[in-house]
């Protein structure tokens, strides 16, 4: 009996397990026996989905029976659930968010999908041209090669994203920054891959170039819609090799590409070099001897004056020393009551003058040199503060119009102090004494032995040597703004108004412009922040600060010391009593102390600036 | 003469500061964000207007939203929305659209009390991570489109050429291409009819942002050769205009 329950019992738990098996087969082979279609049954097991199986997506049907009576139907299945990370960007893409498009919008039958087989950019410029024509891709440069199997050039995706597609990449019309700034990025990033570029026979320095120029600084500090950015001259999608006459950068065609931004141009406007290597001696012979000529300027100038500064230093100082040492104070020909007679050295002209020429040449400094040196995190500070690209032009450009006005008037001023009686021939009598007299700026042969006096006295060869009104730095000075006045306004100019200057020389004396403008620019700051500061200001017997310029005036002690050839002058001439003036007044000296410090202080914290720039920036 | 001026002074900035203060827009008293939109119909049982077309609604919209176009907005309240306290909240398909406010301004002269905007429209309600409801979804498919500079030669080459203008009447009546037939969007899921199904049809709308759909829907229904005007009525303009 124990034998009959036991082989029943065997019996029924086979039975119950052949059904069970039965019923699992009948599960698994059901999704195909039903949904016979090929696309089902062969090619969704060669599909890149095929190993996952029918449930592992539609994995909401719970009772087969339901669903064979169509009272159970699959929901949209969530792609996400597998491909989070595309799905979390494209979330946040414009397909989904203003068209609502679904992963089987572009994917189409899920279920016949097949791996690329490194095909990849062709099929995606195959699926976006589907909805997307654009002919003009597909003649392109970028469209041609992707087609022809290259894998570097950009197919749709490269540029517009693939799951990530947001709307400012749609739309240059209403996302103007976004857009710009987006899609300079997108073609800096491919064309900024030496290897890749090489590759392709394309320059690698290309965008390094570009950043060199003014478009390309501008842009790079966040302002990429005040300047032409890559699109605005290569175009979009029907970029095209210079050769081809269809191109936009084709020779033919470049003044009418210009011109989209730069209205009114001359044809020769063209001849702009976008984004030229100076250093390329071959290719661009004119620039590359600018560039070079512009680093043998600053480099001789600042050789001759530093070191000239470094030895008039040593020398003061260790004079100054030696004085202090010994207990010794400087002696002075003069009673104390002449002694602090105040004596007239500038007119309220110069003065005024001079101030004028302080805030302008600061208002210039600051307003460009976060261009020249854009790629540094203060320059966009600066610019940031100023309220943007456009605004910093503004101001430079205000501060120029009061630096040409006071070169005018430095002019007017010179022309009257040659002919002061008039230009009449009885009237233009002696000019060329005054030319080369005491009160001239112009240098003579005195100035160059008073040179020389000065180096042997750096290396206690001989005294202080004797100085008339003007020394042979000072004069330096004044002819090194009037000759940089040339350079630089004249550059700065053409490049205010290139249209216009395109009517009177080619497109390319605009980037000879610009290496002009921004070495000058470079030359004339240093110079007046170092050599300029330390022979007015900053040298031990003048240090911290020579008020002179604001004041007006001076001791008669310090004009003996300084000028004894004027003081002499003065005498034998029986004048001196004419430049005798009064003590400035409190304010005035309260006024030109804050204003003077204030000067030093802002020129010196640019100095370093600028060098800690030129060197590791 | 200093008094004078200074008199003069206070009582300029008095009418400058008078007459530089504005209400706000009533349309931003109105907006309201997503998570607000939930809230409001949770608790106050806040029903969602769809004021786009027909067909664009059924193809997706917020969850048991109406569908009622703001041109239809008059006729249709009358019979759907006859409580003016019920709390509505209008939207459109993106943050550019002026249907929701338009709607919303139609609402307010009509006497509801209870009014919203969805701030940023569709858009800013899937970006805020909630889900849409497709009740007839049109089917996407691949569409030809063309450029403004590609019209002439279109015209030229399929002479059986039915463009299709689906913009509003007022904008078709301001200026439209030659030849083209008017059936507004709002209208077009009853006007299949009128539409021929053996000519080959370009559509054109107001920016390009809704042709595809229409383009989607004809090919859906029947139409086998249907082209799309890229960038819409708009671009042609902004085109023209800057050829001058």
């Amino acid at each position: 009996m124990a034998d009959k329950n036991w082989f029943a019992s065997l019996f029924i738990l086979m039975i119950l397990f052949f059904a069970g098996e039965i019923f699992s087969a009948e599960v698994k082979i059901n999704c195909v026996d039903c949904h016979t279609s090929a696309k089902y049954k062969g090619m969704y097991k060669e599909s890149v989905h095929g190993n996952i199986g029918c449930k592992g997506c539609h994995e909401d049907i719970k009772s087969l029976d339901r669903h064979i009576i169509k009272k159970e139907k699959p929901s949209l299945i969530s792609c996400g659930k597998c491909h989070g990370e595309i799905d979390k960007a494209y979330r946040n893409s414009f397909h989904y968010l203003y068209e609502d498009f679904r992963c089987y919008d572009c994917h189409y039958e899920i279920h016949t999908l097949r791996p690329e087989k490194g095909q990849f950019k062709i099929t995606v410029a195959k699926n976006c041209t589907k909805c997307h024509t654009n002919e003009e891709y597909a003649l392109s440069g970028h469209g041609a090669a992707v087609m022809k199997g290259n894998k570097d050039s950009a197919t749709c995706s490269d540029c517009h994203g693939l799951h990530d597609t947001k709307a400012y990449h749609t739309s240059t019309e209403r996302y103007i920054l976004e857009a710009r700034e987006f899609y300079n990025r997108t073609c800096k990033s491919c064309h900024s891959d030496r290897e890749m570029m090489i590759r392709n026979g394309l320059s690698p320095d290309t965008v390094k170039y570009y950043e060199e120029t003014y478009h390309g600084k501008v842009q790079d500090l966040g302002y990429p819609t005040s300047v032409a950015g890559c699109a605005d001259c290569h175009t979009t999608h029907n970029i095209l090799a210079k050769r081809h006459p269809d191109s936009a950068i084709n020779p033919k065609n470049l003044t009418k590409n210009c011109e989209k931004c730069h209205h009114g141009i001359h044809p020769r406007f063209a001849e702009y070099k976008a984004h030229p290597d100076y250093k390329d001696r071959k290719r661009y012979p004119l620039l590359y001897v600018s560039f070079l000529s512009m680093v043998v300027l600053l480099l001789v100038t600042f050789a001759f004056y530093w070191t000239h500064t470094l030895l008039w230093w040593r020398k003061v100082y260790w004079e100054k020393h030696k004085l202090e040492q010994l207990g010794i104070k400087p002696e002075s020909p003069f009673a104390h009551e002449e002694n602090i007679q105040e004596i007239r050295r500038f007119s309220i002209k110069d003065r005024v003058m001079h101030v004028l020429l302080i805030i302008s040449f600061f208002g210039l400094v600051i307003t460009g040199f976060p261009i020249k040196y854009h790629n540094v995190p203060w320059a966009k500070v600066i610019i940031k503060i100023m309220g943007g690209a456009h605004n910093a032009g503004l101001y430079h450009r205000l501060a120029a119009i009061i630096l040409i006005g006071l070169f005018l008037v430095a002019i007017w001023r010179s022309i009257r102090f040659l002919f002061p009686k008039g230009f009449c021939k009885k009237d233009r009598k002696g000019w060329l004494d005054r030319l080369f007299g005491p009160d001239s700026l112009m240098p003579n042969k005195q100035d160059w032995r008073q040179f020389k006096a000065m180096v042997m006295w750096f290396f206690n060869k001989g005294e202080y040597p004797k100085f008339d009104r003007w020394t042979y730095w000072e004069k330096f000075d004044f002819l090194a703004v009037f000759w940089g006045m040339f350079i630089i306004g004249g550059s700065g100019i053409t490049l205010w108004a290139p249209e216009m200057a395109s009517y009177v020389y080619p497109g390319w004396v605009f980037n000879i412009a610009s290496i002009f403008h921004s070495e000058e620019a470079l030359l004339a700051a240093l110079f007046i922040f170092t050599v300029h500061f330390f022979n007015t200001h900053l040298i031990p017997t003048k240090f911290p600060m020579d008020p002179i310029i604001f004041t007006g005036s001076y001791k008669l002690e310090e004009l003996w010391r300084s000028r004894t050839l004027e003081y002499e002058r003065l005498v034998k001439e029986k004048r001196l009593d004419e430049f005798k003036i009064k003590h400035p007044g409190l304010a005035l000296k309260i006024a030109s102390s804050t204003f003077g410090y204030v000067s030093l202080l802002i020129g010196i914290i640019f100095t370093f600036i600028i060098l800690w720039t030129f060197f590791f920036g | 003469m200093l008094r004078i001026i200074t008199v003069l002074t206070v009582i300029l900035y008095f009418i400058i500061s008078c007459t530089a203060y504005q209400q706000p827009p009533l349309t931003e008293q109105a907006s309201i964000e997503p998570a607000q939109a939930v809230a409001l119909k949770k608790e106050k049982g806040a029903i969602f207007v769809d004021t786009m077309s027909y067909l664009e609604c059924m193809d997706h919209r917020i969850p048991d939203s109406l569908c009622i176009a703001f041109e239809e907005f008059e006729e249709k309240s009358k019979a759907i929305l006859k409580n003016k306290g019920q709390h509505i909240i209008f939207y459109c398909e993106s943050d550019e659209c002026l249907r929701a406010g338009q709607t919303y301004q139609k609402a307010k002269i009509l006497g509801y009390k209870n009014i919203f905007i969805l701030n940023g429209g569709l858009p800013a309600w899937k970006k805020a991570g909630y889900e849409v409801e497709s009740i007839h979804r049109i089917k996407r498919a691949p569409v030809v489109s063309i450029k403004p500079h590609m019209l002439e030669r279109l015209i030229k080459e399929k002479k059986d050429l039915f463009i299709l203008d689906a913009r509003s009447e007022d904008l078709y009546r301001s200026g439209h291409i030659d030849g083209a037939v008017n059936i507004p969007l709002y209208e077009l899921s009853k006007r299949l009819k009128d539409i021929p199904k053996n000519r080959s049809v370009l559509v054109i709308d107001e920016n390009g942002k809704k042709s595809f759909l229409v383009c989607c829907w004809l090919i859906n229904n029947g139409v086998k050769d249907v082209i799309r005007f890229y960038g819409g009525m708009k671009y042609k303009e902004a085109k023209e205009r800057k050829k001058g």
